[in-house]
């Protein structure tokens, strides 16, 4: 048996182990805290974009994903400020109650599909800004609600301090990545997988082999609303605070546009991408001096993504066709052989 | 007890009728044939069946269960199954990734299971790869394992929906028109299947206009003519009946 | 009973989206996308109409023909060269949907730097009130109800006795069939999406100097177009129109009363009207 380097499996180990080295290290290279933030916050949104595409797995448009995150925000920004509860339980809660309302919500317009589906996202996410806007015993209305940071952790030899800068931020905000996505990857590749796959390509061929499509979808749809519950409620403690304009339809919309920049067909490394890209392109743009160019250059930047890679594919399969080709050298098409 | 029972069963689309009191009864183990112009309800029937469709009026019984007015996923978990005429893959799937979409029934494990890829999961999934791939030499799909479904040919794809249909191990399998699209050999090929299916127990239901095939594999013939069922019976005598050619050709022949 | 002239805002309202949504849904007949740019158009139409009074010195009939041609030459290129590369066998709604969403920030940015962010105004285009009695309604108002009821005859004029109108209800209706009696489909987009984002211009421009005018206006319409079209019913040009009548009255009339309520009660009607009858009041059962 000939010995030899199965770069297949060895070179792809050695750079997630490399790139997981510096991605730990992140905080400590760089100095600057603007884009640490930044990251930080691209990080919040690929969670969301996680849910979204996870949605649309099982072929369903959600154009309110959003809302979740400001029912997480928000559950978690009245626990703690008007209820004084704990951080954590707050923050747990946060996600809980995110899941349970998709729960429900979804079981109720689930049964309706595309256009009309996506249209009642919008509703949706709408009636969850113009609640948290004019409910104001609970909400504090337009105003918003202030939040404070998690508590200060006491662990042997240091503390971790929320409130001195945003590095305790950057891990907790790995730590929810790295757990959404390994939970979002298992799920792309086990069985239920399969299935959602199955409902969004075929819905009627589905059923007829014995699938039951709206448990599925209301699987999906809650298992999305509990992650983005989380998402959200960090999102609310690391600015400090909520407001109803702060996730709304138009970040709805922003979710969607960095799923397909990043490319649906991916469940994980699709949103990384593209919520990182857009999100850093979105800041960097902001910064520009002509005013409102940030505007156009982001409409255009993603309408030129979409016309121009090839149909269903995104950055990130750019970058595995790159990888394969360039570096693995790879014939376009495989075949493989199978055992007789 | 019938197997599969149509009591009275009537459905309307507005106010045509396309099955109109139609009364059947078929016991385990046939190969039922339907027949009929276009547009005499054949499908309407298989859809009726598979719960695609509930009836206007009357009742379907699944081995003395009432079967009608249950939703399709339901039904096919009674071990009903049925193949379609068009809207055949799962669109974007490799050969083999649509078999095993379409193995959801074979899987006892949970979902759980699968996620945590427990030693349970994993032991039933080679079980059901080895059927899929089992199923795949048997319809000679085997070089065409990891290529989209969609490149196939459209006899192969037709193959292909029969075998994701096969693959859920069904008790009543209903065929709509399985060899339509295909040429000598691959109907030859799937009447083949079909019998050693038969063989194996399985009810069969099939939807044909191929008389050849019909004739060579079903056991009882049933003529449905704008929604009525005009004959019922063994093949050769049905299809020589006066009122079956007419309702193929028209009554007028000079 | 509320006064006289939150019932003449309501027509008003009612008239505007009414324009719009007949344009959304034109385009959805036969493109089959819903078009979230409608809304830019409405306001690139507004710039065009007060850039042509304003600077021109042009009056508003002609300013807003110029609009209509040029904004509606404006959404044929963008069907051209973004629509039509998104649609067809295999690209999902969502790229499509992407794409227009996108635009939206496009245009509103385009127009911010060329136009600028702050507020304008039209209100010396036809000045002056007609007094009624009890209240007292301002030209510029009744000359939107008389735009757009010249633009629902001329549209009912075009669609049913010119030849171009007979090819867009045909392929509306079955685009095989259309193309098999020699309609090309790629041309009747192209034409639709014109007339749609040309009415959507003139509706901004004679809109002009009843609000304000600046890069953001175009938002809220195309929620409310999109709002009246499904109560409608979403393929329905009738629907378009009687959801835009309900819409507007509702809108005024509720907002009379509370102002987040009426939105409040749009969208929950929407979602009820989705999930219980989604081909709305006249849509056919059409996704």
């Amino acid at each position: 048996m000939k010995a030899y380097i199965d770069y297949k499996n060895v070179v792809p180990k050695t750079v997630i182990g490399l790139m997981i080295f510096l991605i730990v290290l992140v905080p400590v290279m760089t100095s600057n805290m603007a884009t640490l933030s930044m990251i930080i916050l691209s990080g919040v949104w690929a969670i969301a974009v996680m849910g979204f595409t996870l949605v649309l797995r099982t072929g369903q448009f959600s154009m309110g994903q959003a809302a979740f995150m400001a029912i997480g925000g928000y559950t978690s920004a009245v626990l703690t400020f008007k209820l004084s509860m704990p951080f954590w339980p707050s923050f747990f809660l946060a996600g809980i109650v995110s899941g349970v309302v998709a729960l429900l919500i979804g079981s109720v317009v689930l049964r309706v599909g595309g256009t009309y589906f996506s249209i009642i996202t919008l509703a949706l996410c709408e009636i969850v800004r113009i609640v948290a806007q004019e409910w104001e015993p609970v909400t504090d209305g337009a105003r918003g609600l202030m939040t404070s940071p998690p508590p200060t952790i006491a662990l042997p030899g240091f503390e971790i301090n929320f409130a001195a800068s945003p590095v305790p931020y950057y891990y907790f905000m790995l730590v929810l990545v790295a757990v959404t996505s390994l939970v979002f990857r298992q799920i792309g590749r086990s069985r239920m997988g399969g299935t959602f796959f199955g409902i969004a390509a075929n819905p009627t061929l589905a059923e007829h082999q014995g699938i039951r499509l709206m448990k599925y979808r209301v699987i999906a749809f809650t298992v999305a609303g509990v992650f983005t519950g989380f998402a959200g409620s960090f999102y609310a403690h690391f600015l400090s605070v909520i407001s109803p304009v702060m996730l709304g339809l138009w970040q709805s919309i922003q979710i969607m546009m960095m799923s397909i920049v990043g490319g649906v067909g991916s469940l994980v490394a699709g949103p990384l991408i593209g919520a990182l890209l857009l999100y850093a392109f979105g800041i960097y743009v902001s910064r520009l001096p002509v005013f409102n160019i940030q505007y156009l250059l982001f409409g255009t930047v993603v309408v030129l993504v979409v016309i121009i890679l090839p149909k269903g594919t995104g950055l990130v399969d750019l970058w595995d066709r790159f990888w394969r080709k360039v570096v693995w050298r790879e014939k376009e098409f495989e075949f493989e052989e199978v055992e007789e | 007890m019938p197997y599969l029972e149509l009591k009275n069963t009537t459905k309307h689309f507005g106010k045509l009728a396309a099955l109109d009191d139609i009364d059947l009864q078929i016991e385990k183990g046939e190969t039922l044939g339907i027949v009929g112009p276009n547009g005499s309800g054949k499908t309407t029937l298989i859809n009726l069946i598979s719960g695609y469709y509930r009836p206007t009026r009357g009742e379907i019984f699944f081995q003395g269960k009432k079967i009608s007015g249950l939703r399709p996923d339901q039904i096919a978990k009674l071990g009903i199954i049925r193949t379609f005429q068009s809207n055949v893959l799962y669109e974007g799937a490799t050969v083999v990734e649509s078999m095993l979409i379409s193995s959801y029934q074979q899987y006892k494990t949970s979902h759980w299971q699968s996620f945590f890829e427990t030693k349970a999961w994993k032991d039933e999934n080679e079980k059901v790869v080895g059927k899929v791939i089992d199923l795949v030499k048997l319809l000679d799909l085997l070089n065409d394992t990891f290529l989209p479904a969609e490149g196939l040919s459209h006899g192969y794809q037709r193959m292909l929906g029969i075998g994701m249909a096969m693959i859920s191990n069904p008790g009543l399998l209903l065929l709509d028109e399985p060899t339509t699209g295909m040429n000598h050999e691959e109907a030859k090929f799937v009447v083949d299947k079909i019998k050693k299916i038969s063989e194996q127990g399985v009810t069969v239901i099939l939807i044909e206009h191929n008389m050849k095939v019909l004739l060579d594999v079903a056991t009882r013939v049933v003529v449905l003519s704008f929604g009525n069922k005009i004959a019922d019976g063994k093949p050769e005598e049905v299809m020589n009946k006066q009122e079956v050619i007419e309702a193929y050709l028209g009554t007028e022949t000079l | 009973m509320p006064p006289a002239g939150i019932w003449i805002d309501g027509l008003i309202q009612s008239c505007i989206y009414m324009t719009m949504a007949f344009g959304m849904v034109l385009v959805f007949s036969i493109l089959g996308i819903l078009n979230w740019t409608h809304g830019q158009f409405y306001m690139l139409g507004a710039f065009v109409v007060y850039y042509g009074i304003a600077a021109a010195g042009m009056p508003l009939p002609v300013s807003m023909l110029i609009s209509a041609v040029l904004i509606g030459g404006l959404g044929m290129l963008v069907e051209k060269f973004i629509i039509e590369r998104l649609t067809g066998p295999g690209y999902g709604p969502l790229y499509v949907t992407v794409a227009t969403l996108a635009l939206i920030f496009f245009f509103e940015g385009a127009s911010g730097m060329l136009f600028g962010a702050l507020d304008k105004g039209l209100a010396t285009v036809l000045p002056g009130v007609l007094d009624l009695g009890s209240f007292s309604v301002s030209y510029q108002k009744i000359a939107v109800i008389i735009f757009t009821l010249i633009v629902m005859v001329a549209m009912y004029v075009v669609l049913n006795f010119t030849k171009v109108g007979l090819a867009i209800r045909a392929a509306a209706q079955d685009p095989v069939a259309a193309s098999l009696h020699g309609i090309s489909v790629g041309q009747v987009s192209l034409i639709v999406m014109g007339i749609g984002c040309g009415l959507a211009a003139m509706a901004g421009g004679i809109m002009a100097p009843v609000y304000v005018i600046n890069p953001f206006m175009g938002r809220t319409p195309m929620i409310m177009s999109l709002l009246a079209i499904i109560i409608g019913g979403i393929g329905s040009l009738t629907g378009a129109i009687v959801g835009s009548i309900i819409l507007g009255f509702l809108n005024s009339v509720i907002a009379y009363r509370l102002s987040y309520i009426s939105e409040l009660v749009l969208f929950l009607l929407v979602i009820i009207i989705l999930l219980v009858r989604p081909q709305g009041l006249f849509g056919a059962s059409r996704k």
